[in-house]
């Protein structure tokens, strides 16, 4: 099981951040061949990308890249820096239909066969950015078994709305329809970035309200966010105290060849045991959670 | 590869570099300023000289400003500037490694 | 990471950002100068904070707010402005700022090439501009006691530029006759050349050279261009006069400066007593005093001749009184070219 609470974006024209950013020590780094490229930098980025991607700075951390869209010129070319440079999942951006998550997966095939990487290994996440995206959100979810993830991206998807960031409220249909898609697919789900990078407070508070939806983790791109957002992730001494409880009475179970999981009496069922699993994986992170 | 233009890459940003290439017919002529070129100089020079021996580029002027950048920062400014220079868009990955 | 956007302002089309630029250079006690072809500005959000100009292959009007100063915001803005010129065509950019302001550019990729003590360095982003340049006039060093130099524009070459060259290369062991580069005189730099090759035919001891960014050019002596406006007297001639004496003369091991003298023109007339202090005196920080050697212009009935009373013959369409003025080679081209071209420009 991979953590997936902080996915920081990098842009991948800026060699000091590229060179940098794995210091922050978030659960995914992305680096980002779109939004945050100039179109005059767009094929320095891809090279700055590819090689960053090989450098050992980044091992523990998830390397994810995103491309631009297929049917733009750079999108193609993104793909075998990110495939071939070595990149671990290929966020697809503005991802509207399920096709448009098949066709990059026959893309992506085609290129590992190419450079010789095993079929497969190349993981794929979607990031939903339209009134569309989130209406097929289920289909997406479940396009292409590469797919590990989902991400809700807030700013074109209110644009699309007609509407703008406010208190959630925008976003409240959109993130409950995305994290359902993403459960009902057995994946994971990212929420969007929050861009005020001076409100500390409204952000613990979007996050705590996330959380509590379910999702993994945000997209974020200021580091100085990851630690305030690992930290809401990471469990209570309480907490703790249950899911190893829990983890060892699911160990003595399967010890003894019970099919049964029981604890002080009661039964325990499954997810009740990969959800404690995930609170010591948070726990072992980044320790207990600090007031 | 043959370089058809003047072209820059890179930024005078910290941990950057920026390179200028110029076309010409004499033998490559690389000149590196760095605040670290007692140190690194030599290993930059390596580098940069293995990127163009790899993309075949045998004649042209670089001037190079390092800033303090990784390896694979150089490699990849090096690579972008020659491809601007030849006006190549089609990149031969297995070049480029 | 600051939330900062760069990008790029024509100046003389955008109203409402000029007079934004025009604030943030205010604020940083500098003046707008007229003539600045684009500006690459930062924004922090809704905040003009730092901009960057561009004329020609020259930056002016540069002006970061005190809060952002040693930032990489300067590095940023720096590496836009060249990205920008090149676009544009230009690629070594020039620089002025006041000595204590050098380390800023130091720190931005640029090199000295001069410094007019305590008022203005010139500075260009390369470190083998000049070195390179050097380089190449070395190649047509000659040794000798006395070694001359001539620089003319020659807009067009008359027999005053003659008899000035022929005197001049009386006078040395050896003679290096630059041709200004920049083109902007009703004669295309091209021909100018190619009538100064025409024209020195016959005298032995003469290298005849191109003319480079490096001297007499919009960067070493923008305001020369300008000179019909009259502001030559802000103009640094000392700063093109300097990089003659402390990188072009000793690279060609030039003792000697020949000029013609400038009844006419006041704005020659004051490059040619500059010339005395910043070549002759002693100047802190540069090298060997070059001699000045001011020849008496050459005369045709009793008034000497200037390229500019050719160009005024020429617009009068008086091709009879130009004859007497300039060699034959000057007279053929004026005659198949530069009598329609005129013509045409009404």
């Amino acid at each position: 099981m991979r953590l997936r609470r902080s996915m920081l974006f990098v842009p991948g024209s800026s060699a000091a951040s590229l060179s940098t950013a794995f210091v922050f020590k978030p659960d995914s780094v992305m680096f980002d061949l779109e939004d945050a490229v100039s179109l005059r930098e767009k094929d320095a980025a891809r090279l700055l990308v590819f090689h960053a991607l090989q450098q050992p700075l980044y091992d523990g951390i998830e390397r994810v890249v995103r491309i631009n869209p297929l049917d733009t010129p750079f999108g193609h070319d993104d793909l075998q820096a990110a495939i071939r440079g070595g990149a671990d999942t290929i966020r697809l951006p503005k991802t509207d239909t399920p096709e448009q998550v098949r066709e990059l997966e026959a893309a992506v095939e085609r290129i590992e066969r190419d450079c010789g990487r095993e079929v497969g290994s190349t993981h794929l996440m979607a990031a939903i950015e339209s009134a569309s995206g989130v209406v097929n959100a289920l289909a997406i979810a479940q396009a292409s078994p590469r797919i590990t993830g989902i991400a809700l991206a807030g700013f074109d998807y209110v644009m699309d709305m007609q509407t703008q960031r406010g208190d959630g409220t925008e976003l409240f249909y959109a993130r409950c329809a995305v994290l359902h898609a993403a459960r009902a697919a057995k994946i994971d789900c990212y929420d969007v970035v929050f861009s005020d990078l001076d409100d500390e407070e409204g952000f613990l508070k979007e996050v705590d309200l996330i959380k509590r939806l379910g999702f993994n983790g945000k997209s974020l791109i200021n580091p100085r966010q990851i630690e305030l957002l690992h930290n809401a992730y990471a469990p209570t001494q309480e907490e703790m105290d249950y899911a190893r409880r829990v983890v060892a009475a699911a160990e003595k179970a399967e010890k003894q060849g019970l099919g049964v999981i029981a604890m002080g009496g009661k039964m325990i069922d499954g997810p009740v045991v990969d959800n404690a699993r995930r609170v010591l994986d948070r726990a072992a992170a980044s320790g207990l959670r600090k007031e | 590869m043959l370089l058809k233009q003047e072209a820059l890459a890179g930024t005078l940003e910290s941990s950057d570099l920026f390179i200028r290439i110029t076309p010409s017919d004499d033998p490559l002529e690389i000149v590196i300023e760095s605040e670290v070129l007692h140190q690194f100089g030599k290993q930059i020079r390596a580098t940069v000289e293995e990127v163009l021996d790899h993309l075949g580029v045998t004649t042209g002027t670089l001037i190079i400003q390092d800033k303090g950048a990784l390896d694979c920062t150089i490699r990849a400014r090096v690579q972008a500037a020659v491809m601007r220079a030849a006006g190549e868009t089609t990149l031969d990955w297995e070049a480029l490694k | 990471m600051e939330d900062l956007d760069f990008y790029t302002v024509e100046p003389d089309h955008e109203d409402a950002e000029r007079r934004e630029i025009k604030k943030l250079l205010g604020a940083c006690d500098l003046l707008y100068e007229q003539g600045i072809e684009t500006f690459v500005v930062c924004r922090d959000r809704d905040r003009l904070v730092a901009c960057a100009g561009l004329q020609q292959n020259v930056i002016k009007g540069v002006a970061i707010l005190p809060e952002y100063r040693g930032t990489a915001l300067s590095l940023t803005l720096v590496s836009e402005i060249t990205y920008l010129a090149h676009s544009h065509g230009y690629a070594t950019l020039f620089v002025y700022t006041e000595p204590k302001n050098a380390e800023f550019f130091r720190g931005c990729g640029f090199y000295d090439l001069v410094e007019m003590p305590d008022t203005v360095v010139l500075m260009e982003n390369t470190p083998i501009g000049i070195k390179s340049y050097c380089k190449q006039l070395q190649k047509h060093r000659v040794e000798g006691e006395k070694i001359g130099c001539v620089v003319a524009n020659a807009n067009p070459f008359t027999y005053g530029h003659r008899y000035l060259v022929e005197q001049a290369a009386k006078a040395c062991d050896w003679l290096h006759l630059f041709m200004v580069r920049e083109d902007v005189s009703l004669f295309s730099y091209q021909d100018r050349y190619y009538l100064a090759e025409e024209n020195i035919l016959g005298i032995p001891n003469l290298t005849l050279h191109p003319g480079s960014q490096y001297m007499v050019s919009r960067a070493t002596f923008s305001c020369y261009f300008l000179k019909d406006q009259g502001i030559v007297g802000k103009c640094h001639t000392a700063v093109d006069l300097l990089m003659f004496r402390n990188h072009i003369a000793p690279a060609l091991g030039i003792t000697h400066r020949f000029v013609g003298t400038e009844p006419f023109c006041p704005t020659t007339n004051k490059y040619n007593s500059d010339m005395m202090v910043w070549l002759q005196d002693e100047v802190r920080g540069s090298g060997p005093a070059i001699k000045v050697v001011e020849i008496p212009r050459t005369e045709f009935n009793g008034t000497a001749i200037s390229a500019s009373e050719v160009r005024r013959h020429l617009y009068e369409g008086d091709l009879d009184s130009i004859r007497n003025l300039v060699p034959p080679a000057t007279f053929e081209l004026l005659k198949t070219k530069y009598v329609a071209l005129v013509a045409q420009q009404g």
